[in-house]
């Protein structure tokens, strides 16, 4: 009995030993015939109305089956009239960088679909692809067909998608300064001086104001109209300008496209909703560049992300991005 | 033969367990109880909503009078400050803190107690804040 399982064990041991020696012989692998593809997305983080999809799409088959003689990329909406699909194959020289070849004529946009017709024989390409996310496909889902043909008359797809694109806006550098214009409105995505100001009252959120007070740390400050007059020092408040907004200080978080700096991080539609303003002040004083501050309209309509990417102690201004969500 | 050692195992095991349960015993929150008997707060933060630092300077801790006194920046909004204590090795805090706390209410400053690592000693600190005084 203990022979026969002694006997059992050596032969699994042999049979493990041999497979796992077995040399497989290297054969040069054998060309697929035929019209290939493949695509990749090379845009990260949320997709905003304005900003661009980017895609690479590469298309060949082999050099003696033909050549091909168009791309094209259908989107289920429409892109911004900016839209378009590389006329350029690009390969990556020695030193990283990107050499374009031209390889068609420049895309034409016709509704929905984006279309590149080849000039060149050539049997390998990779074109790049920038929708321009409009207006009409904000809160939607949208995918994309991309698709080529060749010579011999075979044609080759690739689905992409579907992709969520974001509700929030965003607006860049805005310039809001001590003396002239201090008042920002995120129902606007605008920046006032007091004049305007008092015609927009009702879309006030905040007054940004700079003040070096002897004995405290004040400085650069964005606060809610109705905040106390403590942080409001010297400001005659323009006629009906009253909302109280709630304002969460932030430190470090650079949302990467409001401050377009090195960290990959990105404020998404999720983390507006998440937000919880529950017992959250009025008022942000003693900012620096490259904080921010989370905000809530009095009415709840709308949260926003405002960042500082610079600040200017001489001019007393400071330069801001914003992202703002519709909650409503 | 197999009796002596089941028996020897056996023993082994209670002779261990008996041991471990009464060198290392545990509190209800699953901290050690040591022999420790020091009771000490030995550093003193605390943190605004953007978890940057609201001090004007370094605590000031009184380990006799048992009170803490800081002063914190002009508009900091003390509803929301995030707390945090450096002990001696192996005390604990009691109330534990979990989050925001709101310091607002000065005329009434919080208490926090510390309990030793042996958990005999227990010694309530006094936070004594205040604001930065506009000139």
């Amino acid at each position: 009995m203990q022979l026969k399982h002694y006997s059992l064990a050596l032969l699994t041991i042999l049979v493990v030993f041999f497979t796992a020696c077995q040399e497989e012989e290297y054969a040069l692998p054998t060309l697929e015939g035929g019209l290939h593809n493949d695509c990749i997305k090379r845009t990260l983080g949320p997709n905003v109305v304005g900003l661009n999809l980017e895609f690479a799409y590469a298309m060949a088959l082999p050099k003696a089956e033909g050549k091909i003689i168009s791309a094209q990329v259908e989107a289920s909406i429409a892109g911004a009239p900016a839209t378009y699909l590389e006329n350029r194959s690009f390969s990556t020289n020695g030193s990283g960088v990107d050499v374009p070849v031209t390889v068609g004529s420049p895309s034409v946009n016709s509704g929905t679909k984006t279309e590149v017709v080849f000039t060149k024989d050539t049997c390998a390409a990779t074109l790049r692809y920038f929708y321009i996310i409009p207006e009409e496909a904000r809160g939607k889902t949208v995918k994309f067909t991309f698709s080529a043909k060749a010579s011999n008359g075979q044609t080759v797809s690739y689905e992409m998608g579907p992709y969520s694109i974001a509700k929030m806006d965003m607006k860049l550098d805005l310039v809001v300064s001590d003396n002239n214009n201090s008042y920002i409105s995120i129902a606007d995505m605008a920046v006032y001086n007091a004049a305007t100001a008092a015609t927009n009252a009702a879309n006030i959120d905040l007054v940004y104001l700079y003040r070096v007070i002897t004995g405290i740390s004040f400085t650069h400050a964005l606060v809610s109209p109705a905040s106390s007059p403590d942080y409001l020092p010297g400001i005659t408040l323009p006629s009906g300008v009253n909302k109280s907004a709630k304002i969460w200080k932030v430190w470090a978080l650079r949302d990467q496209h409001l401050a377009r700096l090195q960290y990959g991080i990105f404020i998404d539609d999720l983390d507006f909703q998440e937000l919880d303003f529950t017992g959250a002040p009025n008022y942000a004083i003693n900012l620096r560049a490259e904080a921010g501050i989370w905000v809530e309209t009095a009415d709840g309509k709308y949260r926003a992300y405002i960042y500082i990417n610079k600040i200017d102690n001489t001019k007393k201004e400071m330069t801001i991005s914003i992202k703002r969500y519709p909650m409503q | 033969m197999k009796r002596y050692f089941i028996t020897f195992i056996v023993i082994t095991l209670v002779t261990f367990s008996w041991v471990r349960c009464t060198d290392f015993p545990v509190d209800e929150d699953g901290l050690l109880i040591t022999t420790r008997g020091q009771c000490y707060v030995s550093n003193f933060e605390l943190l605004g909503a953007d978890f940057q630092t609201v001090r004007t300077k370094a605590a000031v801790i009184d380990t006799t009078a048992q009170t803490i006194n800081v002063e914190v920046f002009f508009g900091t909004d003390l509803k929301n400050v995030y707390p945090q204590f450096s002990l001696v090795t192996d005390a604990k805090l009691d109330p534990k803190i979990v989050g925001k706390v709101d310091f607002s209410d000065i005329a009434n400053p919080k208490v926090y107690t510390v309990v030793s690592g042996n958990r005999m000693v227990k010694k309530p600190y006094t936070v004594y804040v205040t604001v930065q005084a506009k000139p």
